[in-house]
């Protein structure tokens, strides 16, 4: 074995010795007996802290900027690459939920981790705040926007559920699609070092199957769970009809979110079931994506920095 | 004071010695251990301990092993489900929503209350054919196909996507805020609901803990308790407003969605006194309440007998702690 798993072998003896010296006579310590004995308990207390804390500690303390123009929205969503200008079918969603309103907002170019352990979030006069639906809701009253304005309740109930729909029980059969079922083409996604891949997503990848399970939908066989999903979007594109935008002539509020759903699937998942879903079965949802895009995205080549439009 | 031992093969041999003797040690008189002894001993616990974890912490993503019955009628459905209390036939809203379904049907059923868990660890489920199926959802296209029902035929493609995306959103959603509010926010109270001693359900408060865990993996634990509220609560009066004065969801006769939304909606009506989720079904938007009480009125007729012959044993409360360790 090498010299190095040998040294480690003979700390690790040094280390037994040194702490049955401390319960045996302590007196007989050394100094640099202290320092190891020290910092080993440090380490233990930081890593035990650590376990136990859960994620709901380490996520909730988020730097927020201390100079902020008053009513200006700061948006934390993930930055730009070449396949699309937000990974995240939330964040897309909160964006184009901004331009539909007209709310300027000044996007985050480095990716963090919002208040409550997700993203994409916002700071506003200081405040940070997470949950796309929260923050629309907080917005639509803050700022006086309404783009349900022309629905009657009974539509805005079923606006509310397909979103509910796509975001609690669809967007789970993407991320699987996205990241879990694709893992070899994430790093080329995400255009993330080896490094980045493999420290930060890949765990991100196992925390995805954690809360699957979690969630329900993870203990599903893969053709049970694409069954679910197939069913869901097929809903999906028979509510749209040939109606141009989900509830009718003009864009509310869900489209938004459908957008941002779909979206992922047309430019972040080519050559899967879910991406031919949206062409072949269902082509009135890709055609309604690139109106969506065309109508309230039109720097989105050069935000990916693509040079040819590719249709 | 430090000796390098010669070599790795050395200083292994002389670590498994001295674990060795300290483990016999331990078993003839633990007094005379020294503390490197015990140190040593205990490091090596912990650490079978944590290889053991992680290679048994795969149990749960494989396929929960279910005992079924070696005699079984052929076409016949046995349903596991959880067992009726004074206050709901049954206290699993997947479990009022497959039965529901099978009422609405006429699919003959044979109740199994208790006992055991589902192929995906969870109920209700069932037995078909000497075939265990998991999955409310799932089990009902299944039998659909199976038994030739379509509860959805009158509906247009739009009315059934409708359908699908309201059952959708009151089981992904809005499930989770009875959730929240039985065992989180009224712990205290459940021993009530379920018809134990206090004792008992002493011993599953660790569940609590495994329940916040999983709302916290879903996404929707993370918010304070009044977002959350407020995310149920503007579920409840979506489902309201699209019922209308409707006698059913999508319009006079019932589909296979009233199971879903009667489902989740009778906890909240009977088993929830005194919560938000109560006033909001109430209060709130009677027009919910009324819809509830038509349902269970029309298929639900036993309800009363059911109920009044709730009674609680000692296998069912180890159902309940054998759920929540999935």
């Amino acid at each position: 074995m090498s010299g190095f798993v040998q040294s480690l072998w003979e700390a690790v003896g040094t280390l037994f010795q040194t702490f049955e010296q401390l319960l045996t006579d302590p007196a007989q310590l050394s100094c640099d007996d202290l320092v190891v004995l020290g910092a080993c308990s440090v380490c233990v207390t930081v890593a035990v802290l650590w376990a136990c804390s859960g994620e709901e500690l380490r996520t909730q303390k988020v730097k927020v900027r201390a100079d902020f123009t008053p009513g200006k929205v700061y948006y934390h969503g993930i930055p730009p690459v070449r396949a699309i200008p937000c990974l995240s079918p939330f964040g897309l969603k909160l964006e184009t939920y901004l331009r539909m309103a007209d709310i300027p907002y000044e996007p985050s170019t480095e990716m963090a981790m919002g208040p409550k352990g997700k993203l994409p979030w916002i700071e506003y006069n200081g405040q940070a705040m997470g949950d796309s639906n929260l923050i629309i809701e907080f917005l639509n009253k803050e700022k006086g926007v309404d783009l349900n304005r022309s629905l009657h309740d009974a539509d805005r109930a079923v606006s509310r559920a397909f979103v509910k729909m796509l975001e609690e029980n669809t967007y789970w059969g993407g991320a699987k699609c996205k990241m879990i079922d694709n893992q070899d083409k994430i790093q080329e996604l995400w255009e993330v070092s080896w490094f980045i891949f493999f420290f930060y997503l890949k765990p991100a990848i196992k925390t995805i199957k954690k809360n699957m399970w979690a969630h329900g939908i993870g203990r599903h066989s893969d053709a049970e769970l694409e069954a679910i999903v197939e069913k869901d979007v097929r809903a999906l594109s028979d509510f749209l009809g040939s109606k141009l935008y989900l509830m009718g002539d003009e864009p509310t509020e869900a489209d938004a979110a459908v957008f941002g759903f779909l979206a992922q699937i047309l430019w972040t998942m080519p050559g899967t079931y879910m991406y031919r879903i949206v062409t072949e079965d269902c082509p009135n949802l890709q055609a309604y994506t690139i109106r969506m895009k065309e109508r309230y995205w039109p720097d989105w080549d050069q935000l990916t920095g693509n040079t040819k439009k590719d249709q | 004071m430090s000796e390098s031992p010669g070599n790795v093969q050395g200083s292994l041999a002389a670590l498994y010695e001295s674990l060795q003797t300290s483990v016999l040690q331990l078993f003839t008189d633990p007094t005379q251990l020294s503390p490197g002894q015990a140190v040593l001993v205990a490091a090596s616990a912990l650490f079978v301990g944590a290889v053991v974890w992680t290679c048994c912490g795969g149990q749960r993503q494989r396929r929960t092993k279910v005992k079924l019955r070696a005699e079984f009628t052929p076409g016949m459905v046995y349903l596991h489900t959880l067992p009726a209390v004074k206050a709901i036939p049954c206290l699993t809203p997947f479990g009022i929503k497959l039965e529901t379904y099978l009422r609405m049907a006429d699919i003959p059923y044979e109740p199994m209350y208790g006992r055991s868990i589902g192929p995906k660890g969870k109920v209700p489920w069932i037995e078909y054919n000497g075939e265990a199926m998991g999955d409310s959802g799932l089990i009902m296209e299944f039998l659909n196909r199976e038994k030739g029902v379509d509860l959805n035929r009158t509906l247009s493609d739009a009315d059934k996507a409708v359908s699908r995306a309201f059952t959708k959103m009151v089981e992904e959603n809005t499930y989770w805020g009875m959730a929240w509010n039985r065992w989180i926010d009224n712990f205290d109270n459940l021993h009530d609901l379920f018809e134990v001693s206090k004792t008992v359900m002493f011993f599953l408060r660790p569940f609590k803990g495994r329940l916040q865990q999983t709302m916290w993996a879903h996404g929707i634990g993370r918010h304070s308790k009044e977002d959350m509220e407020g995310i149920i609560e503007k579920d409840l009066w979506a489902i309201s407003t699209f019922l209308g004065t409707k006698p059913y969801l999508m319009g006079d006769e019932p589909t296979e969605v009233d199971a879903a939304v009667f489902g989740q909606l009778s906890e909240l009506l009977w088993t929830l006194p005194g919560s938000y989720l109560h006033r909001i079904v109430t209060v709130g938007c009677p027009n919910l309440q009324a819809y509830c009480s038509r349902i269970k009125n029309r298929y639900w007729s036993d309800w009363d007998q059911l109920t009044k012959n709730a009674k609680k044993t000692k296998e069912d409360m180890s159902l309940y702690s054998e759920i929540f360790s999935m």
